[in-house]
């Protein structure tokens, strides 16, 4: 069986293998048979060693066969020594020597046989055809653009010039510029994910200087707010949660420490390039005082620590705490899958096994908190590994800190009852073939550093380019690419690929500030477009991948909820700080018993208390983050429950009447309150036929309960709570 | 063949067929080909199957805690006989590996039905049923932990997250009453792995299962706040008012049509779920089958009575989980501790088979009876009576709808330790029950993160021995 030498073997038969046109035989290949012929055959048959004189290389060495004739005849599996050797019918043919095949193995070897023994065509042989191939353009280095020149006259900006660039051969002309008061609460809620107040509408509607909008920017980019809202993304990519994930789902309190950090972080608008060191080696930089901010570097590294727990005592089933870890470091940061590189090399793209495993060294060499679980019940081990800030014991974090570091074994088939070879921890190149591959650890480092350094290169193809995709994204709805943790051979191809490489340059020529580059893009004429658009362009790019329009979108759940507690007047502004969790002494969760609860609360939605294993009952409804999966883009849905909760939810009651009370205070004046609540909740006045027909339904519905008293306030607040369910309020244009 | 119900209440034919149309789940951003795709199709518009079904819809029945296969369908009078004679035994982690006595069923079981099939005096009056179930000895499966088992016998994955049974029946199948859901869990209690056991993961939220809480509000915000109708009236026509204005531009008239749709299908559930949901409009000579007392709304029992009236109202995928992560199944202790969960579920389980096969909803009703994992034949603790978790080997059972029955599949050896002969993993119990309900299940799949997933991961083979 294999030993240390299929490390090699496994390296020399790596392929970018892509799957082919749905051929379920190729598809039955990759599944069920390579994973077999990796790990059980090519140690032995397939590198250095070709025993027998056999190659399972290709599948001419397979038919070639090896001293005792053909080992594969295609269409006939009683005919090639293959099948009978799995089969162990002959005793001196009895393969692989150290242990049978599960049955299953043999059976699909049986059925691949007979269906021809087919093996994709781009494959091995191939390894020195893989080499001649056009690098995938993710993994190839960003290229300096120029923006092409725009003879319409219509582009403001580099990004109008590469948009517009591609519109008149589409057949698509652009929409008109948006109304002010739209774009206004386009940007607010963009920016913030909080409509304007009514002091700030009347502000910038009456500001009629040509730098209103970029004082606007400006002013929304310099708000606390704005971390708030976009802190929110990265915690969803970081798969945020308040709790640990195991069987009894323990808290830990101190994770909103690290959700504190990402604010301030988008707050201050720290470098990206620090933003990523930070989170993956901020106590290493703490230690080597390479950091301005060694308190922040190490709660920082609440990414690495938050990754999910399973089991029931402390570090149980931990090869899956790690291989969360590894699958979302892959995710956040590069843009890979790495996870399909635990039991095989991966399928799609250039990342042999060991460049999995190498990750997983690295993780594994680190010292990870333990947060509690059943046992911290039953058997009283204390929670453990939590980090002093600032060297002050008083304040810990869940973070990391240095392992005792070594080297792992590849798990074959992801099986770590199967070790095969040892790999360097933290080198690899991780599809990136024109780099050099990150730099190995040190003696006695994890070799986080060294990998955080390496991702940040200014050269490295994937680091820029993934994060400005993913600010582009969350601006205009979609992606460049429109899988955004996915820029692999599987993922979506970029449909401006010239602007990506554009904004990922400006990005590290700024100096990697967030903030520069979404200054650029919200200033760019293609961002203040309207959503409507002429039918031809319409029908031309129905999905709006040419950016001619501006793509409504339902507000996500954290500002439908926001917007609701502003426009009621009750929103609780401050910021950061810690859950209402029960004093640590009185916890006793078990997995029979697991940790459950709902703090109520009327600050913003980034601070609502989430878990692991139970959804909050209100972010469940409107799509809201998945704690256990790194999330790149959320569904937005339209469904019956949130109608449900529209039409009967009791905060929404709450917020409806005390919306009315708003009113009523402001204006006895029927029509002006109107004024007052459509300003409100869509940022306008009411139109003549509006309010004619709302103020008459009111009226009427008070006449036919016969002006009882309390008639006027239900009435309001019931227009109140369909104002907060119609389609103007939820979707942004 | 019984047809769910025609559809009633105040929708007219055009809300219907809209309704059908977007009965959920629209991204507003077409962001990548498979929303789009959804988007068009309708997501819980009835799909067509890969080939004809023998079920249409799937009830579970969920045992929470690890029932022992060896005190109930399972037999073992080797295990009798032994009994107290100490075997190497694996624990739950190896450090708990230990010389252990084993333990001899407390349990008589006896030949039931035409077939004789064995059923212990757990279940007397399931075992009535005798003739009907396909009981599968040879269940295996991945982990022994109650948190993972459970999701895996749910999801097909011990460790990561992924889509339910149920959700991927939904996303398959599509539903045939718009006004329901199309995968409610009746649960009054949740299991071990909280509500991931029901999440539609990643497939479209729509599809994810609506738990019922058994009580007086079974479905969140399902009840209006107390108010005047002609209150609610007021507010139905001024949405209607100001959402015809606005969509008066033509590029927001889906959005408007979709999210109107919504809120026909939420007035159609406040209409329709309460009375699926309520048990005293039964006649009282049912509600005596089952065992429904005057007032009861929370009982197993009654979450039987609902899971009938919520099949023949068309919901896909009912699930009944019988109990939560705490007092339930998992007997390390003692035995004995079945019976009361078995007297809890046995005669409502029984009610439940014979009435849906009285009113002819066992002739496309498949009903799967299961469990995470199975007990192990030697002793756990110190106390000598009760039985450790077991995964190589256990027993789940099917029943209804294109499933053989009186029949024993697979087998395990003298005590019950391992599998001797035809070995049904979770993926196989899966790809059966999808391959009973029209799919095949190599080909439900959902392409998420650059990978075509299933239900069944790569593995999984139709049990063919068990298709009637």
């Amino acid at each position: 069986m294999a030993g240390r030498g299929s490390l090699l073997l496994l390296a020399l038969i790596w392929t970018a293998c892509r799957a082919e046109g749905g051929d379920a035989r190729l598809d039955f290949f990759e599944s069920k048979i390579r994973p077999v012929l990796v790990s059980s055959c090519l140690p032995c048959h397939g590198g250095k060693k070709t025993e027998s004189g056999l190659s399972f290389r290709s599948r001419e060495g397979l038919i070639a066969g090896g001293d005792r004739g053909p080992a594969v005849v295609p269409g006939k599996a009683e005919s090639s020594l293959l099948v009978a050797a799995v089969r162990g019918v002959e005793p001196d043919l009895r393969m692989p020597p150290a242990r049978a095949l599960p049955v299953q193995a043999v059976a699909d070897i049986v059925r691949w046989v007979n269906e021809g023994a087919v093996w994709p065509s781009d494959d091995p042989a191939l390894a020195a055809r893989s080499a001649d191939r056009k690098p995938h353009w993710a993994f190839a280095r960003v290229r300096p653009v120029a923006p092409p020149v725009d003879r319409t006259g219509w582009a403001e900006s580099a990004i109008d010039a590469f948009l517009a660039a591609r519109w008149s051969a589409s057949g698509v002309i652009p929409a008109r510029d948006a109304p002010r008061a739209t774009l206004l609460r386009r940007l607010s809620f963009d920016l913030i994910g909080l409509p304007p107040t009514e002091d700030e509408r009347t502000a910038f509607l009456a500001d009629k200087s040509p730098l209103a909008y970029a004082r606007l920017v400006d002013r929304l980019l310099a708000s606390p707010h704005y971390g708030e809202r976009w802190g929110r993304y990265w915690m969803d990519v970081a798969r945020y949660a308040d709790t640990a994930g195991d069987n009894a789902d323990y808290p830990v309190p101190e994770a909103a420490l690290y959700r504190d950090w990402i604010i301030n972080a988008f707050n201050r608008d720290l470098p990206y390039d620090q933003f990523v060191r930070a989170q993956l080696a901020g106590d290493v930089l703490a230690r080597l005082k390479q950091t301005v901010d060694p308190q922040g570097a190490v709660i920082a590294t609440g990414f690495l620590a938050l990754s999910r727990r399973y089991g029931t005592g402390p570090y149980e089933l931990w090869h899956l705490t790690l291989e969360d870890t590894v699958d979302t470091t892959g995710r956040a940061f590069m843009g890979l899958t790495l996870r399909c590189a635990r039991c095989h090399d991966h399928k799609f793209d250039p990342i042999p096994q060991r460049d999995y495993y190498a990750l997983y060294g690295a993780f594994a060499s680190t010292a990870f908190p333990y947060a509690g679980s059943e046992e911290f019940w039953t058997r009283k081990t204390p929670r453990k590994g939590f980090v002093a800030v600032g060297g002050n014991e008083s304040t810990l974090a869940y973070g990391v800190a240095e392992g005792k570091p070594a080297d792992v074994a590849v798990q074959r088939r992801g099986d770590p009852g199967q070790p095969g070879g040892i790999v360097p921890r933290g080198a690899g190149r991780f599809a990136c073939l024109e780099m050099p591959p990150a730099g190995s650890a040190g003696a006695g480092e994890s070799g986080r550093l060294a990998l955080a350094n390496w991702l940040v290169r200014p050269d490295h193809p994937l680091t820029a380019r993934v994060i400005a995709n993913r600010i582009w994204q969350h601006h205009f709805g979609r992606g460049l690419v429109a899988t955004p943790s996915n820029f692999g051979r599987s993922g979506a191809a970029p449909t401006h690929p010239e602007l990506l490489d554009w904004l990922a340059t400006r990005l590290v020529a700024s100096g990697w500030s967030i903030k520069a580059l979404q200054r650029e893009i919200v200033m760019s004429r293609a961002y203040r477009l309207a959503s409507n658009a002429p039918a031809p362009s319409l029908a031309a790019d129905p999905e709006n991948r040419l950016y001619a329009r501006f793509s409504p979108a339902r507000l996500d759940a954290e500002a439908i909820r926001d917007a609701m507690l502003l426009v009621s007047g009750k929103l609780d502004r401050r910021m950061h700080g810690h859950h209402p969790f029960p004093p640590i002494k009185d916890w006793r969760w078990t997995q029979h018993s697991p940790f459950k609860a709902v703090y109520q609360t009327d600050r913003r939605s980034v601070y609502l208390m989430t878990q692991r294993l139970v959804k909050h009952p209100f972010l469940a409804v409107f799509d809201g983050p998945d704690t256990n999966v790194s999330t790149d883009a959320r569904t937005r849905s339209t469904t019956p429950t949130q109608a449900l909760y529209f039409l009967n939810n009791p905060f929404v009651r709450e917020q409806a009447s005390a919306l009315a009370d708003r009113l009523a205070a402001a204006a006895s004046n029927p029509q002006a309150r109107l004024e007052h609540a459509t300003l409100a909740v869509w940022d306008r006045l009411p139109t003549p036929g509006e309010s004619a027909s709302l103020l008459g339904m009111i009226a009427h519905y008070k006449a036919a309960a016969g002006n009882r008293p309390g008639s006027d306030r239900e009435a309001w607040a019931s227009l109140a709570a369909v104002l907060f369910s119609s389609s103007e309020f939820l979707d942004v244009e | 063949m019984n047809h769910p119900r025609e559809i009633r209440g105040t929708l007219d034919r055009r809300c219907f067929l809209g309704a059908i149309a977007t009965a959920a789940g629209v991204p507003l951003h077409a962001a990548l080909a498979q929303a789009a795709h959804d988007q068009g199709a309708g997501l819980r518009a009835p799909r067509p199957t890969h080939h004809a079904p023998r079920a249409r819809r799937l009830l579970v029945v969920f045992l929470t805690g690890g029932f022992s296969h060896l005190d109930t369908f399972d037999p073992k009078p080797t295990l009798t006989r032994l009994h107290g004679k100490p075997v190497p035994s694996t624990g739950l982690r190896p450090e708990e590996a230990a010389a252990r006595p084993l333990l001899g069923s407390p349990f008589r079981f006896t030949p039931r039905g035409q077939s004789g099939l064995m059923v212990s005096e757990l279940f007397p009056r399931l075992g009535a049923f005798a003739d009907d179930l396909c009981v599968i000895r040879s269940m295996h499966t991945d982990i022994v932990e109650h948190f993972q088992a459970v999701l895996a016998m749910h999801t097909g994955s011990a460790t990561v997250p992924m889509p339910s049974l149920g959700s991927w029946l939904s996303h398959g199948l599509g539903t045939f009453n718009p006004n329901l859901p199309s995968y409610v869990v009746l649960c009054e209690r949740l299991p071990y792995a909280g509500v991931q056991v029901f999440s539609s993961g990643f497939l479209p939220p729509i599809h994810e299962g609506v738990r019922v809480i058994p009580g007086a509000h079974s479905i969140a915000d399902l009840e209006p706040p107390p108010r005047p109708l002609a209150l609610a009236e007021l507010e139905r026509m001024m949405l209607r008012d100001i959402e015809d204005r606005y969509q008066a531009e033509p590029h927001r008239q889906a959005r408007v049509r979709d999210r109107g749709a919504t809120f026909e299908v939420a007035r159609g559930m406040m209409h329709e779920a309460p009375d699926a949901l309520d048990t005293a409009r039964e006649p009282a000579r049912v509600r005596a089958l089952y065992g429904v007392a005057e007032g009861d709304r929370t009982s197993f029992a009654s979450q039987c009575l609902m899971a009938r009236r919520l099949l023949e109202r068309g919901v896909r995928t009912v699930e009944i989980v019988d109990t939560g992560s705490s007092d339930n199944w998992d007997a390390h202790g003692n035995m004995h501790d079945h019976v009361p969960k078995a007297l809890r579920v046995d005669r409502a389980l029984a009610a439940l088979l014979g009435d849906l096969k009285a009113r002819g909803l066992l002739d496309d009703t498949l009903v799967a009876i299961c469990t995470e994992f199975g007990r192990t034949p030697w002793t756990d603790g110190p106390s000598g009576k009760g039985r450790n978790h077991h995964a190589r080997a256990f027993t789940a059972l099917l029943a209804g709808a294109g499933v053989k029955g009186g029949i024993a599949h697979g087998q395990t050896d003298d005590i019950g330790e391992s599998i001797v002969a035809n070995p049904v993993h979770i993926h196989d119990y899966h790809a059966t029950i999808l391959h009973l309900m029209g799919i095949d299940h190599t080909r439900l799949v959902y392409r998420y993160a650059g990978r075509d997933f299933r239900l069944t991961d790569v593995d999984g083979e139709v049990v063919r021995e068990v298709l009637a």
